[in-house]
């Protein structure tokens, strides 16, 4: 194979050879071109720590070079969708890389993430390679067999692994490059499994995104070093950590994220031994490292390096954050090292950022403020660091999710479209250059959320405070009983509260009564058979919610594992309730 | 080490994260009897992989439901190495 080069040294993270630009470029060639000129790049690491691959940034961008111009040989046309099996591996990375070559797509795909399941994993894959009708996958050898047993429901002209691929005879010409405007990628992670749907991503866009990420985000300064365990079929992972380490010249250091889910610790000593400073994840990283910080994994830590702990990718949930802030910090853990931030891959990846340095900040909302029964107030801000006294009863603690990157205009907005002003809760709308162009080839799901002069519905619901953003919840999923509003998250989270129940065991929408009102209902998955078990499970539900929440629920037991999902694992309540009322989630005995 | 002092072995494994507190068999499945979350799955892999000393390829997790087959996929794998 070609340029492979096993090093024994991971790539440095100083190069005072070549002066840092944060993704002021074109297009993504034209970000490697500049990479390649210095001496960073990217290291793969196995979970116990030692290093597998160290790929130099020059090396990158000679490998996808060749890749590129086999594609272009082969006789792929420019815009022809490659999906690409997204392990965390160099060859992943090459060839993502050297589809740009070649001004193809490259649409990276998941990977297994539990025992079982192996027809809808194969379901999955195959719906993804259909909608954005891939001519060709790439997978690595492990892969190969679930792969091609969803490729090969399709007519394709190349399924294989990379050394296959390599081995293809071909005649090299010359590699064809894209421009500014043109798509760069697709990326699945929001939509449901069943109906897909993959956000475009121009390289304006992407540049722009990772520019702000970069320069108003991170503040990447010479001493910086990323790492993560991300996996680069999700945007945090492809553009937070790889492309915006790319596109800014840094070097960056990977853990597969199977690894990171069996040895969390792993990530951490990866930190204190290379000195990493920047790392993102979501709440639950940090949850399973402080669930798994043994005595002895603790030893020899040293996290006082550590710039940038960015959060997002779910809600952020302020108690694990402290949770995990009070174990490490006699390993030199620092609380204001927290950035929380949001984002959506229909913005590319981020909206906004905390200042650095600053940490969790929340603000306390009473309860009728965000149900819509009472008018907003200015909410007072309480900081993480300080350590505010957790749960006051009747308010809501609401995390600051920073402040709109340069590039976003960014408004919140009533029922009728009308912009709100601070401290008022709405729907947040955004609009700029790393907004998607479009969900690829499904103009009606892109005209349901964006607007023909550029603005996007995030379908999240949030306010503004002092410049900031504060994220309450999804839209969507509003319950809304005699004008009040009800979070599903919390009818979920009272029946939660129950022994045996976990989180994304139930789903709380509303289903219409009689008279048309709403009925708040809550579908709970249930596996007990026999009917006076079930009675009693029934029972049990509905004491718990009107004890927590205060509300009367219908309850439905549905079958075990049969609430749908996105196909980044979220609970899908749209879905939940049209497939309830179809009569697809059936309950066959109790009602 | 014999097929049937894996599962065993395994079994003790289980035991924590056996929460229903049901009767574990051979034909037990992880998601459905026992209702493993995708996290404590990841907890379990790593213990059995400590435990033998071997790492279960990403590849085998989307065939293996019950008790039985992941005994099986230990034996393989430490036959294999």
């Amino acid at each position: 194979m070609l340029g492979i080069n096993l090093m024994t040294q991971p790539t440095p993270t100083l190069d005072a050879s070549l002066e840092r630009k944060y993704a002021e470029f074109d297009t993504l060639i034209d970000a490697v071109e500049y990479a390649a000129k210095g001496v960073r790049g990217i290291n793969f690491y196995s979970s116990r720590g030692e290093l597998v691959e160290a790929l130099t940034y020059t090396e990158l961008r000679d490998r996808a070079v060749d890749i590129g111009k086999r594609l272009v040989a082969m006789g792929y046309e420019k815009n022809d969708r490659i999906a690409l099996i997204a392990d965390t591996s160099a060859d992943f990375v090459c060839f993502f890389v050297g589809c740009q070559y070649a001004s193809l797509l490259p649409v990276p795909l998941p990977l297994p993430t539990s025992f079982g399941g192996r027809d809808g994993y194969v379901d999955q894959l195959a719906g993804q390679m259909k909608s954005c009708g891939a001519t060709a996958v790439v997978t690595p050898l492990s892969m190969q067999e679930l792969v091609l047993e969803a490729a090969n429901r399709f007519d394709f002209k190349f399924k294989g692994t990379p050394e296959q691929f390599l081995a293809e005879d071909v005649v090299l010409g010359d590699t064809r490059l894209p421009k500014t405007d043109d798509l760069d990628y697709l990326q699945y992670s929001s939509g449901s499994t069943r109906f897909p749907h993959g956000v475009s991503v121009t390289h304006k866009s992407l540049m722009v995104n990772c520019h702000d990420m970069g320069k108003y985000g991170v503040q990447l300064i010479e001493g910086d070093r990323c790492l993560s365990w991300l996996p680069f079929y999700h945007d945090m992972g492809l553009v937070g950590t790889f492309l915006t380490s790319l596109t800014c010249q840094t070097t960056v250091d990977y853990l597969p994220t199977e690894d990171f889910a069996r040895r969390p610790m792993t990530w951490l000593k990866l930190l204190s031994d290379n000195k990493a400073t920047v790392t993102y994840s979501p709440t639950f990283g940090y949850d399973i490292c402080a669930r798994r910080a043994g005595k002895s994994a603790m030893e020899g830590l040293d996290l006082s390096s550590w710039k940038v702990a960015g959060i997002g990718g779910d809600m952020i949930r302020v108690e694990v954050m402290k949770n995990f802030a009070e174990k490490f910090a006699s390993v030199g853990f620092e609380p204001t090292t927290f950035v929380p931030s949001y984002g959506l891959a229909e913005c590319t990846l981020a909206v906004s950022f905390m200042p650095i340095g600053v940490g969790i900040v929340v603000d306390k909302v009473d309860e009728r403020v965000i149900s819509g029964e009472k008018q907003a107030q200015l909410p007072h801000g309480a900081r993480l660091n300080g350590m505010t006294n957790g749960q006051t009863n009747g308010y809501r603690d609401i995390v600051n999710c920073g402040v709109p990157l340069p590039s976003y205009e960014l408004e919140i907005r009533d029922e009728s479209g009308t912009a709100l002003a601070d401290h008022n809760i709405g729907r947040v709308f955004v609009r700029g250059e790393s907004v998607m162009r479009d969900y690829y080839n499904d103009p009606e799901a892109t005209a349901a959320c964006l607007s023909k002069d550029g603005w996007l519905d995030t379908g999240d619901m949030g306010y503004m405070h002092a410049g900031s953003l504060y994220i309450v919840g999804r839209a969507k999923d509003l319950i809304i009983i005699n004008g009040k509003n009800h979070w599903p998250q919390d009818l979920e989270w009272a029946v939660e509260q129950i022994e045996g129940i976990r989180s994304g065991d139930t789903a709380a929408i509303s289903l219409p009564g009689t008279n048309d009102e709403e009925v708040p209902t809550l579908l709970v998955q249930c596996r007990l058979r026999d009917d006076d078990e079930r009675k009693a499970f029934v029972e049990e539900i509905k004491i718990q919610v009107m004890k927590t929440t205060g509300i009367q629920c219908q309850i439905e037991l549905v079958p075990p594992r049969t609430l749908p999902r996105t196909s980044s694992g979220k609970l899908s309540r749209v879905k939940a309730r049209a497939q309830f009322i179809s009569g697809v989630l059936s309950s066959p005995t109790v009602h | 080490m014999t097929n049937d002092d894996i599962r065993i072995k395994i079994m003790e494994l289980i035991v924590p994260f056996n929460k229903k507190n049901i009767e574990l068999k051979p034909e037990t499945t992880f998601a459905v009897d026992l209702d493993l979350d995708s996290l404590s799955v990841m907890d379990l892999v790593a213990e059995i992989e400590d435990l033998f000393d071997i790492i279960i390829p990403l590849n085998l997790l989307p065939d293996l439901e019950t008790i039985q087959q992941v005994s099986d996929a230990v034996e393989k794998i430490m036959g294999d190495a």
